[in-house]
């Protein structure tokens, strides 16, 4: 009997070893350790799925954020996947926004590159806090819509959201820059007591309490007043 | 000068002879490497000039004069190689088929918003991921020709992320971080290959606008255009059925018929057999989503009605009694005695025949396009859906269709289409939507019905104005009935109510395309025994 595969006998089939290979498996590994991170996080941090945006909860989920990550190799590529596995949802069953934009807050001040560009074209969500903290030296750019809290507490970074930001943008900024192409939410700097907003859309609303720092809506100062109070 | 011009011709004609057979041999060759294909014979053409090789109807048609130009840095029978591997790794792994290749493409689009950009930046992810599926899976020269092969600024940055993933030097200097990025995705999983596109597409966004500036977005690649003219029409007619039914969206699907609408027609899709493409007529890519779609599902028709026959036959026995009569006796089981208690009677029972009423009568759908109902050109209509799979399922077995479109059926919101075999019309007069109060004209139904009592299909979400009077008309009707319901209230319930007692009126309810293959066309309620 002839065997009907007997053509296939002579070719003989092996498959190469690609860097390809070594490649995406590390990026996964990598992927990983950063979800199981902020999964632990938002174990730690969330109750009954609900989590208030207070100043001390804040300072302890960046804290905590930030003990996470020390140990795992990452960099802006994979921050910018995480973005998109939180959008996505398919291997994190749940994304809370804050915490979320703590943790990724955490990735960027932590990254080694100093300049930092996320692409948030195309997600469903918009996450709050990205930028929150970000030190002296590192860059941050948002391509497209940002949530609330754009750059609280900023500490010196820049901040650039080529889109619109939500409410409370610049809340608390201690030092930097914070731009934003389109419109800004309410309470636009509340708190903030240093560093400069540079808006160039519409701006809803402008914090009641500005300590210092400056606003400036399409190049004109708009706070603070030249009579205003420090 | 004649005799140098006829050296010339010959010496062409010799070297044209050389490489057919060449071509032949490593054919061979490549066949066997990739697993025998099913592909035609390859063939050498000197009118392509412009990139290395065309898949037209399945057949790879290699450049002759790109083979002669590679041939300077490379044996002519690894170029010829490589060539074959690229075109049959495209058809032996990406796309694969038709329904991929649009996926793909859509999920490019969403990101670069342009056909041009989209259709560029699909075939660039399909070269990488069947030049590294042929890289890593077989033995091919295929890195042997990129290495001395011109370059645009797509390719100088697509041969820097071959450098990095195949571990191979192809002479490309630059394009680091792209690389980078691009290296990330994990190309020979298939699985992701929507979400693999979508981030390629953003990474070489930039890459392809300044393309886009430089004039250079049309040049086809030097590998040549993946374009639609490989695929039969088999293969269209086929992947377009499997996209509608993927995206389940008649916007996404008619953004990309759109954009291929020209394609389509010069691969020779038939727009008479199947759906009219014709430009100016947006909504014939509306009716073209709801046909491919329906063409995913096969409701069934109760074909033979069965009659009692009237007569009665001896079905099952039970014990004699004094006084039931002794014809009915059976001798066999009743050990030859009449006795009460011993002896068994056969219980009769009437028997069924097929009755005159054989095969599928004609159907009138009456479908709802009221305010209340979906725009099936903006989300996805279960009641175009439904009526879709019922008309095709009646035009399947031989049977006519007409069609009674209405909204507010008294202030001119209405459509009839008479009794006809025609799918694009039939399509169109389902996709018609009015968008305005519901109230039908029972008179207009009426006029489509004829003697040889043709079934009824109705599609509502049951919020007619006069529903009363459709109540009554149906309920005196002796034609059979199928009627659906989209999404629960309480005129539905009162429509299943009132029409309880009537045999030949079924209701069904359709909430999600999923309840659509639930439907029973024409199904008389007596034969079954139970109420729906």
């Amino acid at each position: 009997m002839i065997n009907p595969f007997e053509d296939f006998k002579e070719y003989p089939y092996e498959k190469k070893k690609i860097p390809l290979d070594r490649i995406v498996q590390a990026k996964e590994k990598v992927m990983e350790q950063i979800v199981e991170g902020y999964l632990k996080l938002v174990e730690e941090e969330v109750k009954d799925l609900v989590w208030l945006v207070e100043h001390s909860r804040l300072i302890k989920a960046y804290s905590s954020a930030l003990r996470t990550i020390q140990k795992i190799d990452y960099d802006i590529d994979d921050i910018e996947e995480l973005c998109l596995e939180l959008d996505k949802g398919d291997r994190i069953p749940y994304l809370i926004s804050g915490p979320a934009g703590i943790y990724l807050a955490a990735l960027c001040n932590n990254a080694k590159e100093e300049k930092i560009q996320l692409r948030l074209h195309e997600l469903k969500r918009a996450f709050h806090f990205l930028g929150y903290r970000l030190p002296e030296g590192k860059t941050l750019i948002l391509k497209g819509n940002a949530g609330d809290f754009i750059g609280a507490s900023l500490s010196g970074g820049k901040i650039i959201v080529e889109g619109s930001a939500g409410n409370w943008a610049g809340a608390g900024m201690i030092d930097g820059d914070l731009v934003i192409t389109d419109n800004a939410g309410q309470n636009t700097g509340a708190w903030m007591s240093g560093g400069e907003i540079h808006i160039e859309g519409h701006i809803i609303g402008i914090g009641k309490i500005i300590h210092g720092g400056r606003i400036y809506h399409r190049g004109n100062l708009i706070r603070p007043y030249e009579t205003t109070t420090r | 000068m004649k005799l140098l011009q006829g050296k010339k011709v010959q010496e062409m004609s010799r070297r044209e002879n050389k490489h057919d057979l060449l071509l032949k041999e490593i054919w061979a060759k490549v066949r066997k490497k990739h697993f025998f294909p099913e592909l035609p014979d390859p063939a050498i053409s000197e009118s392509i000039d412009r990139v290395a090789l065309e898949i037209k109807s399945k057949r790879i048609i290699l450049s002759q004069s790109f083979i002669e130009d590679a041939a300077r840095h490379l044996p002519i029978e690894k170029v010829i190689e490589a060539l074959l591997d690229h075109g049959v790794a495209h058809y032996t792994y990406c796309p694969w088929d038709f329904h991929t290749h649009l996926t793909l493409y859509q999920k490019a689009k969403k990101v670069l918003k342009d056909k041009d950009k989209a259709q560029k930046s699909t075939e660039y992810f399909m070269d990488v991921v069947a030049d590294t599926h042929c890289f890593k899976e077989k033995d091919t020269p295929i890195s042997h020709l990129y290495r001395h092969m011109e370059r645009g600024i797509m390719d100088e940055a697509i041969h820097a992320l071959y450098q990095k993933i195949w571990g191979v030097d192809l002479n490309v200097q630059g394009y680091e971080e792209i690389a980078r990025k691009l290296s990330r995705i994990p190309y020979l999983d298939r699985k992701p290959w929507p979400e693999s596109i979508r981030r390629f597409s953003n990474i070489i966004q930039g890459l392809i606008e300044s393309e886009e500036k430089s004039g250079t977005l049309n040049q086809p690649s030097p590998m040549g255009q993946n374009d639609l003219g490989r695929y039969s029409l088999e293969e269209m007619d086929q992947g377009l059925k499997e996209f509608a039914m993927a995206t389940g969206d008649p916007s996404t699907f008619k953004e990309v018929v759109n954009d291929f609408e020209d394609e389509l027609k010069d691969a020779g899709y038939d727009t008479n057999n199947t759906m009219g493409l014709g430009s100016g007529s947006p909504l014939d890519a509306d009716a073209l989503f709801y046909m491919k779609l329906a063409e995913n599902y096969s409701l069934p028709i109760k074909k033979v009605p069965i009659e009692k026959s009237g007569s009665l036959y001896p079905m099952s026995h039970s014990p004699w009694e004094l006084g039931k009569p002794f014809r009915d006796i059976d001798p066999w089981t009743s050990f030859g005695k009449v006795m009460p208690g011993i002896t068994q009677i056969w219980e009769r029972t009437e028997g069924e025949v097929f009755g005159e009423r054989e095969g599928i009568p004609n159907c009138i759908v009456v479908i709802d396009s009221s305010g209340s109902m979906t725009n099936p050109r903006q989300r996805l209509s279960h009641a175009v859906l439904g009526a879709a799979c019922a008309s095709d399922a009646y035009l399947r077995n031989d049977a006519t269709v007409a069609v009674y479109n209405f909204s507010d059926a008294k202030h001119g919101g209405s459509q009839i289409l008479d009794y006809t075999r025609h799918r694009k019309k039939i399509y169109q007069a389902l996709c018609h939507y009015y968008g305005g109060g519901t109230r039908l004209d029972i008179e207009d139904i009426e006029s489509l019905q004829d003697p040889s009592l043709p079934d009824m299909f109705i599609i509502t979400d049951m919020q007619i104005t006069n529903l009363e009077v459709l109540i009554g008309y149906l309920n005196g009707l002796e034609n059979r009935v199928t009627a659906v319901h989209i999404g629960e209230n309480e005129r539905a319930w009162h429509f299943k109510r009132s029409t309880k007692l009537r045999k030949n009126i079924s209701v069904y309810s359709v909430n999600k395309k999923e309840d659509v293959p639930k439907i029973v066309l024409g199904k008389i309620r007596e034969y079954f025994g139970i109420a729906t």
